[in-house]
């Protein structure tokens, strides 16, 4: 009983953290709960909880993916640019950016897997190159999300929070592939590569789909962004390269590959967007808040280690 | 420059409290604090956008929401709240106009460009290209792209400079960009040819210390009472003066002759000196 209280320790102290922030948040703002701040709330954090959860694929391998914000910009201007008006148009634009930024993911996961090449140094080189393509498709910020679509999903569908039911479509369909073979050798394969392989796992598959699934990932999160923006911007993507990782290493998932858990991912995500939109109502200066999140995520890690630490002794 | 007015209108009983906030560069960080500060029914917005189209929807909501908002200096292509700016393709027509009279409308430049992707260099860009399409005997031996800071630009310049070292002149159209040139050409002890401006005081300083040896430059800026007049304009607007809605305020003009009214020796690089707009001009700008 002890050892499964210790298993779930990093969700549960993320749980009880994220406890401390909401009740904190909804004496600040009451309308916490209500549909509408759901909905936005939900509209502004589905980005980084899908960059997230791409990243968190990605270092489940053992890797680091540096060129998912410029992805991310890569999928936003592909679909602006494509998306008509009608569903069919904007089906049509989702399709195509997915498959944009699946097939940038698999690349990155195919020069790692058959080149040998370190992750971190694959994915900053890719991450210069699509920055480059995606000012070639989109070179200032425009292009087109139609106005039904953008009010619908920032201001609520009849009464439903569409980002929120996509986050949760979305972990779905991550809780599904968990549960395949891919799944259980994706954890097998960034735990011992060597010891993965020797049982008869294919490794290089097996990181080529787990590239592609960040893409997939990263890709919605890029197409999220368009729709509650409105537009595209090909400069917008940055900052969600490093804010996924620190989103990722505050939920627990280790740098070394195999150990993590998807929903410490999203609780991590939700952690630090709440926790920054709360320092926004409290007017504190914007440096103390970059301090603050600094000193959250070194303590997160801090715990993690020392819990860890205690575990093997 | 802002915060004095802030001083001045409190002292008039006009601003009650006033917060500042960063996002960093980060617009879904800064769609995030606009909508913390609807939540927090703030009565004013001022806000000067990190993107031009991605704040649409929040900044249109906020209006909804009865907000009145001001958007300053780098400006969002919604036409529902009240923009204070200037007319970036003037500028870039303005350069590029005046370096085309210089060179007499023949010869070779690099052109200096802001990075790639954003709208206020595209724009500046675009009425570059516009001047020169009239002057085929311009010849633009390379285009370079770079952030708007002194380091990056030098080494951009330079690079494009050992390529092209014939030039005739430089288009930059950001005042640490035409530093970066101006900085490699004197560096490197070579003729200094014309190169357009802006009223960094880095620049500006350069400017004034090297026109006894020929040097000749133009430089525009993008006043940092934009400020002011978007905080007025707010203000007015609450107060029942119908504010336009799309306030350009002219693009100011620094030449070899009135050099000396904006460079301040006494002042860092990185200021942007610039004469403060006289209050019945900013009354006109607001519609008072």
């Amino acid at each position: 009983m002890s050892e499964r209280i210790r298993n779930h320790m990093d969700v549960l102290g993320l749980c009880a953290l994220l406890a401390v922030v909401l009740v904190t948040y909804q004496r600040l703002d009451p309308t916490l709960l209500s549909p509408s701040t759901i909905t936005i709330l939900s509209a502004q954090f589905l980005p980084l909880i899908l960059a997230a959860v791409a990243q968190t694929i990605v270092m489940l391998t053992g890797g680091v993916d540096l060129s998912l914000g410029p992805v991310l910009s890569l999928g936003m201007a592909v679909f602006v640019v494509t998306a008509a008006d009608g569903a069919t148009g904007v089906l049509a634009a989702m399709a195509l950016a997915l498959a944009v930024t699946v097939a940038a993911g698999a690349a990155n996961g195919a020069l790692v897997a058959y080149a040998g090449l370190p992750p971190i140094i694959v994915t900053l080189a890719a991450s210069f190159l699509w920055t480059g393509v995606t000012l070639i498709v989109l070179p200032q910020p425009g292009g087109h999300v139609p106005a039904g679509l953008v009010s619908a999903y920032n201001l609520g569908w009849y009464g439903i929070a569409l980002p929120a039911l996509a986050v949760v479509v979305a972990l779905a369909l991550w809780k599904l592939v968990r549960t395949t073979r891919f799944g259980l050798a994706l954890y097998a394969v960034g735990g011992n590569e060597h010891g993965a392989y020797a049982s008869g796992i294919d490794t290089r598959r097996v990181k080529i789909l787990a590239y592609g699934f960040a893409g997939l990932f990263t890709g919605l999160a890029g197409i999220g962004l368009a729709i509650q923006t409105g537009s595209g911007d090909p400069n917008i993507g940055a900052p969600y390269t490093l804010n996924s990782i620190a989103v990722a290493v505050l939920g627990g998932i280790s740098f070394f590959g195999g150990v993590g858990r998807m929903r410490a991912t999203l609780l991590g995500a939700l952690l630090l967007g709440l926790l920054t939109n709360l320092l926004l109502f409290t007017g504190i200066s914007t440096f103390y808040q970059l301090i603050l999140q600094g000193v959250v995520l070194v303590v997160a890690v801090a715990v993690k280690t020392l819990a860890t630490r205690e575990r093997t002794a | 420059m802002l915060e004095d007015d802030v001083a001045k209108l409190k002292t008039e009983g006009k601003v009650a409290s006033y917060e500042t906030f960063n996002a960093n560069g980060d617009t879904s960080q800064q769609i995030a604090q606009i909508r913390a500060m609807m939540q927090q029914k703030y009565d004013v917005i001022l806000v000067d956008a990190g993107s031009s189209t991605a704040l649409n929807p929040v900044l249109e909501q906020a209006v909804a929401a009865g907000i009145v908002v001001v958007n300053f200096d780098s400006l969002v292509t919604t036409a529902k709240v009240v923009r204070v700016g200037t007319d970036q393709v003037a500028w870039g027509r303005m350069m590029a106009q005046w370096l085309a009279d210089k060179l007499g409308g023949k010869g070779e430049i690099i052109a200096m460009n802001g990075p790639a992707g954003v709208s206020v260099s595209e724009d500046r860009w675009k009425g570059a290209d516009e001047v020169f399409k009239k002057y085929p005997d311009i010849k633009i031996v390379a285009n370079v792209h770079s952030e708007y800071n002194l380091a990056p630009a030098a080494q951009a310049f330079a690079s494009a400079y050992s390529a092209h070292p014939t030039i005739d002149g430089v288009f930059s159209q950001g005042g640490a960009l035409s530093a970066a040139a101006l900085q490699t050409l004197v560096k490197q002890n070579k003729t200094l040819v014309p190169i357009t401006g802006e009223n960094y005081n880095g620049f500006l300083k350069m400017w004034a210390e090297k026109k006894a040896a020929g040097f000749s430059s133009i430089a525009t800026a993008q006043p940092n009472y934009l400020a002011v007049i978007a905080l007025e304009a707010a203000v007015a607007k609450v107060g029942g003066v119908a504010v336009p809605q799309d306030i350009t305020v002219p693009l100011p003009e620094i030449t070899d002759a009135n050099l000396d009214q904006f460079v301040k020796a006494d002042q860092p690089d990185d200021s942007y000196p610039i004469q403060p707009l006289p209050q019945n001009e900013i009354d006109k700008l607001i519609g008072k």
